[in-house]
């Protein structure tokens, strides 16, 4: 399967923050072939082991595989729905596009008429708009509680870029199935552990306790990052096609020194295309598997991605190819 | 009688020693070396984990005996290259707070390839609007470099730290950089090395834990959670009165150690450790801190089991700058209280998790 087909099949499977059942099943059966053991924590995150030899350290791969979206609080009288947001929902990035909910219900995310533009970014001032004619046909299609999440959607644009939701972070998982995949028949000192965790956009919960759970030596993570190569973007040296992005620092970590530069000096040795990366604003699970039970040092190995949490993310999958072989690589020398 | 003699040269010049090391934020791991052989041989077993944290082990070789946990925090605030720009300057963003308006014109030193010098570029006050000062993400460092040279030399993730300048004002004053928190921990470990093992309750853990300045919950939590103490102290500089500040947000210099009231610490392991001082007349004032010490101790108190926790303060004045202020009495009394903590019998008996418990 290609990294685009991959990708599009992750993509189109909605799962919202806590309710990650359908896309931990697609994982489930995806990392199946690559590894010796597939679990299930209680929190929902996806847990696949490839042993090593025995004696080497314990290295975790982390991609969430859950989204941003939205839950209902409130159906009006007269049949829209009030939300509150999951995650950092951007309403401005939002407003005026297509939500879906995990019933399948589909809607549209609209401000009230009389919102001034810089209320945008509220969710006191959204409705869905779902088509009811009143509460209680609203109330046979959706219950309080029920989550919702921008529609679906992956289109190839020029090249190797693709535009879509959500690139956060089904990319992510993509990239790490395909280390998985890469690693397959490699026999390896290290015991791998490839970890799609639940609730990172609800404050990077999963992926603390299964590292609590793991304890491993050496953990990465696997998520997008900002770039400065849009007009009037704040300046950040992170360009899109510019290869995989090792991460410094982003709001919530700084990575270990050691393993940045390991990453670094892989890349370097097999001439793959990598830049350094400091992200200033947004956190990721590294700063959860850094800190979870004694600690482990981290490092993350990102993908450059334009207008995140939006319903247009679009990154390169060139570069997340390079994610792939730098990780595959830099696991081979660990 | 005072446990430990305190020679108040010998301590000062030891604090110049730890605080001179650089250990940004982040990068604590690259200071563990020097701390080491600094002080390293006074321990039993030096303990470095993945987060940055560094733990140095003396035991009371006494069986059955409590583990007691003095957590001071290693890194320091600084900076970080985010872009090396044309002409060979540097965009950085700050790790931890900095106050951005005592940045401008301060020396730095950035730990590339080289070591190398820098300045933070200042706006003259010809080309200033009003009292404009950059945003934090917006500071630049003159480097003095070609573009080509700093590209070489200075990667992007690189760490800016302060110039370590030290000196002494009158009356047992001392000022430079981070004594925050590496004043606290150059007390914690003269009192623990000094301390004759024969003498100490339990084996004594000095924690120098890392990213206290930029991560929400600290390093500390996670050494906490490997060492499993049976109860701690935290130790962090608190802000020194000065004029202008309000008196119930500051404490006075001089005037020994604070000791914080607050519901995320151990109230009963606070007042038996304020008792210990009034016992050993140890200078020291009681703060009242209601939801947060703004410290270690808050999130150490909530590790594995749970951990009785104090929270201590070194009073220190111009904090997070390059030129903080502390008192060598106020270090005495610490570096003293210390001592007298992890040899307290009854702290010890009190406090020593009992097994069944687990």
């Amino acid at each position: 399967m290609t990294l685009y087909n991959t990708l599009k099949e992750l993509c189109l499977c909605p799962s919202v923050s806590g309710r990650e059942q359908k896309i931990r099943e697609k994982l489930s059966a995806m990392v199946a072939p690559f590894c010796d053991e597939l679990r299930t924590d209680a929190l929902g995150s996806l847990i696949a082991v490839k042993k090593g030899n025995g004696g080497g350290k314990k290295i975790m791969l982390a991609a969430h595989m859950d989204e941003i979206g939205l839950i209902v609080n409130y159906i009006e009288d007269n049949g829209m729905l009030r939300v509150a947001p999951i995650g950092w929902f951007s309403f401005e990035a939002s407003a005026f596009t297509r939500v879906v909910s995990e019933r399948g219900v589909h809607g549209a995310l609209v401000p009230d008429t009389r919102t001034k533009p810089e209320d945008f970014p509220k969710s006191e001032f959204f409705y869905i708009d779902i088509g009811a004619k009143n509460r209680k046909q609203a109330e046979a299609k959706v219950a309080i509680g029920d989550f919702f999440v921008g529609t679906p959607v992956l289109d190839k644009l020029i090249g190797t870029r693709v535009c879509g939701r959500p690139l956060d972070d089904r990319i992510g998982c993509a990239v790490v199935l395909g280390v998985a995949e890469m690693l397959a028949d490699e026999k390896l000192e290290n015991d791998v552990y490839y970890v799609f965790s639940v609730q990172e956009e609800f404050g990077r919960k999963g992926a603390l306790t299964s590292a609590f759970a793991i304890q491993p030596d050496i953990a990465l993570c696997f998520d997008v990052t900002g770039t400065g190569d849009t007009p009037g973007a704040v300046p950040m040296a992170c360009r899109l096609g510019d290869g995989a992005a090792i991460k410094v620092r982003d709001a919530s970590v700084i990575c270990d020194e050691n393993v940045v530069r390991a990453i670094c000096d892989v890349a370097k040795e097999c001439n793959i295309k990598h830049q350094r990366e400091v992200l200033l604003k947004g956190g990721t699970d590294t700063s959860s598997l850094q800190m979870a039970g004694a600690g482990a040092a981290v490092g993350a190995i990102s993908i450059p991605t334009r207008s995140i949490h939006s319903g247009v993310e679009i990154c390169d999958l060139a570069d997340a190819e390079c994610c792939i072989k730098l990780a595959a690589e830099y696991i081979k020398r660990a | 009688m005072k446990r430990l003699n305190i020679d108040r040269q010998q301590l000062k010049s030891f604090i110049f020693s730890l605080c001179a090391i650089p250990s940004v934020s982040g990068f604590e791991k690259r200071a563990h070396n020097d701390i080491c052989a600094l002080v390293g041989k006074d321990f039993d077993e030096i303990r470095k984990d993945g987060v940055g944290n560094l733990t140095l082990i003396k035991r009371c070789g006494k069986e059955n005996a409590p583990r007691i946990l003095i957590d001071t925090h290693l890194d320091e605030i600084g900076l970080l290259v985010r872009e090396v720009c044309e002409g060979g300057f540097l965009r950085v963003l700050p790790l931890g707070g900095i106050d951005v308006s005592i940045m401008q014109a301060s020396d730095v030193i950035i730990y590339g390839k080289q070591t190398l010098r820098g300045v933070i570029c200042s706006t003259p006050p010809h080309l200033k609007k009003d009292d404009e000062l950059p945003e934090p993400f917006e500071v630049i460092i003159d480097t003095g470099l070609s573009e080509k040279q700093a590209k070489e030399l200075i990667e992007v993730g690189t760490p800016v730290g302060f110039a370590p300048v030290y000196s002494e004002l009158l009356n047992d004053k001392i000022m430079g950089k981070s004594f925050d928190d590496k004043a606290c921990a150059a007390c914690a470990i003269w009192a623990v090395a000094n301390t004759p093992r024969e003498a100490i309750c339990g084996d004594v853990y000095v924690q120098l834990s890392a990213v206290e300045e930029t991560n929400a919950i600290g390093g500390a939590a996670s050494a906490v959670f490997a060492a499993d103490p049976d109860y701690a102290m935290v130790i962090d500089v608190n802000l020194a009165r000065v004029p202008d500040t309000k008196s119930f947000e500051t404490v006075n210099m001089d005037e020994g150690v604070s000791i914080s009231m607050c519901a995320a610490t151990h109230r009963r392991l606070t007042l038996d450790t304020a008792e210990l001082c009034k016992q050993k007349e140890l200078d020291h004032v009681l703060v009242a801190a209601p939801d947060s010490t703004g410290t270690n101790a808050t999130s150490i108190n909530l590790v594995g089991l749970g951990v009785p926790v104090v929270d201590v303060g070194l009073p220190l004045a111009s904090m997070h700058t390059y030129n903080e202020v502390i008192s060598l009495k106020d270090a005495e009394t610490l570096t003293s209280l210390v001592a007298e903590f992890i040899c307290d019998k009854e702290i010890a008996a009190k406090y020593k998790r009992e097994e069944e418990l687990i």
